[in-house]
């Protein structure tokens, strides 16, 4: 079944719209290929979804070989802000940009949002 | 200016190719890698494909010459393109002697991945779509061809 890229764009549209110091998202396939993405300007969307599956699946490996169980979500912090990834499922992996000003507890309720969205989205 | 090796030339071993993958495997664990060798084949095959003056919307019966001379015998030698099935749905490859497959014993699990990716970045750059492959035959497992499917992504 063909999935519903218009659909997913609005999602994370109205993600990156709608929440403060959200700066971008993007939504790739867990082999690491685009399906959706609203990210800053100057970032390559195919790097960008091969660096996020394989950080996921990196995450998911170091949670195995040193017992930290099952991985929902990987957390980068960096000077200038955050970079998010959850897993959305076996179909797709969630990457979520927000600046150093977020609110992290509403971040984290929006991306919980927004997971249920996308995996009722990819049916 | 590239360096060029006098008295090697431009090929190595199928041996350290597949030392790279393994290894690679080894630290980052098998999808992490299979992730990466395919993403690193989409890149090679879109410069391939704009390296052939391959063009959006041509044929794709007109790409199996270019890919059996660039990445064949008489090319880089990543495995031999034998022939090219296109239905609604979906993009059949039958590839020969894949780098990926060479090597392994047979009834080996191992799967295509920068072989995979090569191919996949010269069909998306003719197809002008987003694609996602599969591998479902493997001459590891009984088939006389790797066959790859590529279907359209959304």
């Amino acid at each position: 079944m063909s999935i519903n890229v218009a659909k997913l764009e609005g999602i994370l549209q109205n993600l990156v719209s709608g929440t403060p110091d959200v700066q971008g998202a993007a939504l790739v396939s867990p082999d690491g290929l685009p399906l959706a993405s609203t990210l800053p300007s100057g970032m390559d969307e195919e790097r960008v979804s091969a660096m996020s599956a394989a950080m996921l699946s990196l995450g998911e490996r170091i949670g195995n070989e040193l017992s930290r169980g099952e991985i929902d979500r990987l957390y980068v912090e960096g000077d200038k802000g955050y970079g998010i990834l959850t897993s959305c499922g076996e179909e797709a992996v969630l990457l979520v940009l927000a600046s150093k000003a977020a609110k992290q507890g509403l971040l984290m309720l929006e991306i919980k949002r927004v997971t249920e969205d996308i995996k009722k989205a990819l049916g | 200016m590239s360096m060029n090796r006098k008295e090697l030339g431009e090929f190595s071993s199928i041996v350290c190719f597949k030392a790279v993958v393994t290894g690679a495997e080894e630290a980052l664990g098998e999808k992490a890698a299979a992730i990466t060798l395919i993403s690193a084949g989409r890149n090679r095959g879109k410069h391939l494909a704009e390296q052939l003056g391959l063009k959006n919307g041509m044929p794709l019966a007109d790409i199996v010459p270019a890919l059996q001379k660039a990445l064949g015998k008489d090319g880089t030698r990543l495995c031999i393109v034998d022939k090219l099935e296109q239905t609604d749905e979906s993009i059949k490859v039958y590839c020969q002697e894949t780098i990926c497959s060479a090597g392994e014993p047979q009834g080996s699990p191992r799967k295509l991945t920068f072989t995979l990716g090569a191919i996949q970045g010269v069909l998306e750059l003719v197809t002008g779509k987003r694609l996602r492959g599969k591998q479902i035959e493997s001459v590891l497992r009984g088939s006389s061809h790797d066959v790859i499917e590529f279907e359209t992504i959304g």
